[in-house]
């Protein structure tokens, strides 16, 4: 009797054995640690936003206060803003990067030229983001030296000051700093495609547009995808390029965010953090509803093994 | 139990108490309380403009030494320290503007001042005008002592406005908010502790809005306030919405702008860059944000075994060497005044620099004459900073 427990004990136990196979085991972990890492603290920040600050301490008991207090000063409108500058500088950094990316990856035959541009392109990863930004002041003021030249050579009369507090230097100031994020991962992706594929498509009687349009951008979706996560993302949390450029007339969400934690009313803070997580959620699913017949995220790196 | 009482540190530090360990609790070099208490070092955590540039002058005066931890002017940083990081487990002495002994004092953060302290020896002969005021004392209870003070304005360029240039003319707030000659060239500071009173404070006066205290705006106050801000920043007159001392050096030194609510030294260092007397610090007609610098000792502090260190070290505060540094480097005045001039005397200083000593403590005392006094921990705080909103985001 003793005996035949035993035996059906082991047998369940080999079962479970068999069944979890490393990669079996892979995918719950992983849910566990990212579960843990990175969506308890995202809920503890949702609820979080319903606490309020009194005298410089969190009062625990729940409250929409929060919230309320987000539609009525506007800071709502800080959210659609901060998406509105991320998104335009998604579009702008993607239109100036893929063609750089593609001259860097196929066009430009100089390994050296080559090393030596990929290396300019990680100096902004080195410098202090306010030390880089601070400089614009400088040229892009009234008493600027861009303005000094306009002036001075009589192409304006006065000088131009929207070049500096205004929507276009934070922008501008945006460009420099976000351009590396977009470039490296196409140029990357650009750079493993076998030149058999693109000559083979000439071969075939392709034209070049034909070609970049049914060959090259399919094929390197994968980069291009990565490109504009690795830079939307940082984008929607940008505080120092508006704060330094915008001279306070362009406050995003980060600001918004700071201003409040200086204030330690951490509430505010959470609730304005929860709007960027939200907001990022649906940019994503608006992305794969809008490419759902076109674009397969479970497949996309299939391109490359053809 | 109070929230301080159960405070992490504190916990930990009691825990370790009672299971016996209060020997290892010694040997740990954080809660190394007797080494701090046989050594002459008082250790200070406080704004940086509070800092002499040498310490060594003190230290070859009164023969203490001090460890000085500086933070800038944030009100939300300098609570969470004394709050939730518990700094008063190893700082001495908190210097920060004054208003935050209402919460910290009741709070049992801060102790009361010994005023009978024996090495507390000018305690008696400073002026109530200073050691009696409000932002050093809550519910009769004396919690500060005066470090440093000013009145502040707003710097300008005088040919802009057609100003008398020797500075001693008194410039209306109005030009600063409405004047056509400086519109589009006005920087405003992003606090809205600073600018949201100074803004209040003009309005009042020129009966534009019904306000009680501009620095502790209630919502029905703060709302008109606002709009008028908005309206203003709609109009184009506002520059920019500065944020750093340095930028206020930078957008003076730089031309950038006609006018900025900034910070006296920033107005030195411009002249520095531009010649003496290019920009002004003004005198106005409505009113300055009047401010103090308080020195307060942390509780835990009194049981530590350093308490004449301490005192010597707030002694120092009220004293003329101090008084005449701080005039010196930093145009900043405050109790005794006279002693700083003795001192620059005695010590054979250029008679230039008694002069400005004592134009230090004229330009304080014309100022402190007008409203109205600054507070950093206004009761409502979370309707002034949510309305402030609202002008960023107009």
């Amino acid at each position: 009797m003793a005996t035949a427990d035993l035996t059906r004990k082991e047998t369940a136990l080999d079962r479970l054995a068999a069944r979890l196979s490393p990669a079996d085991l892979a995918v719950p972990t992983f849910l566990v640690v990212w579960s843990a890492v990175v969506i308890l603290p995202l809920l503890i920040l949702v609820v979080f936003s319903f606490f309020q600050v009194r005298s410089y301490q969190i009062v625990y008991e729940p409250t929409f206060a929060t919230w309320q207090s987000v539609v009525e000063t506007g800071r709502w409108t800080v959210a659609l803003r901060t998406l509105r500058v991320a998104l335009t500088m998604t579009v702008i950094e993607l239109l100036l990067a893929f063609p750089f990316a593609l001259w860097l990856a196929k066009g430009l035959r100089s390994k050296t030229i080559k090393a030596i541009i990929i290396t300019f392109l990680t100096i902004p990863f080195f410098l202090d983001v306010s030390s880089r930004i601070l400089v614009w002041r400088s040229i892009l003021g009234t008493n600027g030296i861009i303005n000094t030249v306009l002036t001075s050579t009589g192409l304006v009369d006065e000088p131009i000051s929207w070049l500096l507090y205004s929507e276009f230097a934070v922008h501008f100031g945006m460009l420099g700093a976000n351009f590396p994020t977009m470039v490296f991962p196409i140029f990357i992706i650009l750079a493993l495609i076998d030149d058999d594929y693109i000559h083979a498509s000439g071969d075939l009687g392709a034209s070049p547009v034909q070609t970049l349009l049914h060959v090259i951008i399919p094929m390197a979706l994968p980069g291009i995808l990565a490109g504009i996560i690795f830079t939307f993302v940082p984008l929607m949390a940008a505080f120092v390029e508006p704060q330094l450029l915008g001279g306070g007339f362009v406050d995003l969400l980060g600001n918004s965010v700071d201003s409040a934690l200086q204030q330690i009313r951490y509430p505010m803070a959470a609730a304005l953090s929860t709007v960027v997580v939200v907001l990022l959620g649906l940019c994503l699913g608006a992305f794969m509803l809008l490419t759902r017949n076109r674009l397969d995220l479970a497949t996309i790196f299939s391109a490359l093994h053809r | 139990m109070s929230s301080f009482d159960i405070s992490r540190r504190s916990f930990v530090d009691k825990a370790l108490t009672l299971g016996g360990l209060a020997a290892a609790a010694g040997s740990v070099p954080l809660l190394g309380r007797q080494a701090l208490a046989a050594g002459e070092t008082v250790k200070a955590y406080g704004t940086t403009t509070a800092q002499l540039r040498d310490w060594s002058i003190m230290e070859n005066s009164i023969g203490i030494k001090v460890e000085f931890t500086p933070t800038n002017t944030d009100i939300g940083i300098f609570m969470r320290d004394i709050i939730s990081n518990d700094l008063g487990a190893t700082q001495d002495i908190f210097i920060f503007d004054g208003g935050t002994e209402n919460l910290l004092g009741p709070q049992g953060y801060y102790a009361e001042i010994i005023e009978d302290q024996p090495e507390l020896t000018l305690w008696e002969r400073t002026p109530d005008a200073w050691k009696r005021a409000d932002w050093l004392r809550f519910d009769g209870k004396q919690y500060g002592v005066p470090v440093i003070g000013n009145g502040d304005a707003f710097g300008y360029f005088p040919e802009v406005i057609d100003a008398n240039p020797d500075g001693m003319d008194e410039i209306p707030w109005t030009t600063f908010f409405e004047d056509e000659r400086v519109k589009g060239r006005v920087a405003i500071d992003r606090s809205w502790l600073q600018s949201l009173p100074e803004t209040a404070n003009f309005l009042k006066h020129h009966g534009r809005v019904a306000i009680e205290d501009p620095a502790d705006l209630t919502p029905e106050e703060a709302r008109p306030v606002v709009d008028f801000l908005i309206e203003r920043k709609r109009a184009g007159h506002f520059r920019t919405i500065f944020t750093a001392f340095e930028e206020q050096i930078q957008l003076l030194s730089n031309r950038e702008v006609d006018m900025i609510n900034c910070w006296e030294p920033a107005v030195k260092e411009a002249n520095e860059a531009l010649g003496p007397g290019t920009v002004i610090y003004a005198f106005t007609v409505e009113g300055y944000y009047k401010w103090g610098h308080s020195a307060n000792v942390s509780s835990q502090a009194m049981e530590r075994g350093n308490l004449d260190n301490i005192y010597k070290l707030l002694n120092y505060f009220l004293g003329g060497e101090y008084r005449a540094y701080q005039a010196k480097q930093r145009g900043y005045a405050g109790p005794n005044m006279d002693l700083g001039v003795a001192y620059a005397t005695e010590h054979g200083w250029p008679q230039e620099d008694i002069d400005l000593l004592k134009w230090t403590e004229e330009k304080v005392a014309r100022k402190f004459e007008k409203p109205f006094w600054a507070n950093t921990t206004p009761v409502n705080a979370d309707v002034m900073e949510s309305e402030w909103q609202r002008f960023l985001n107009a």
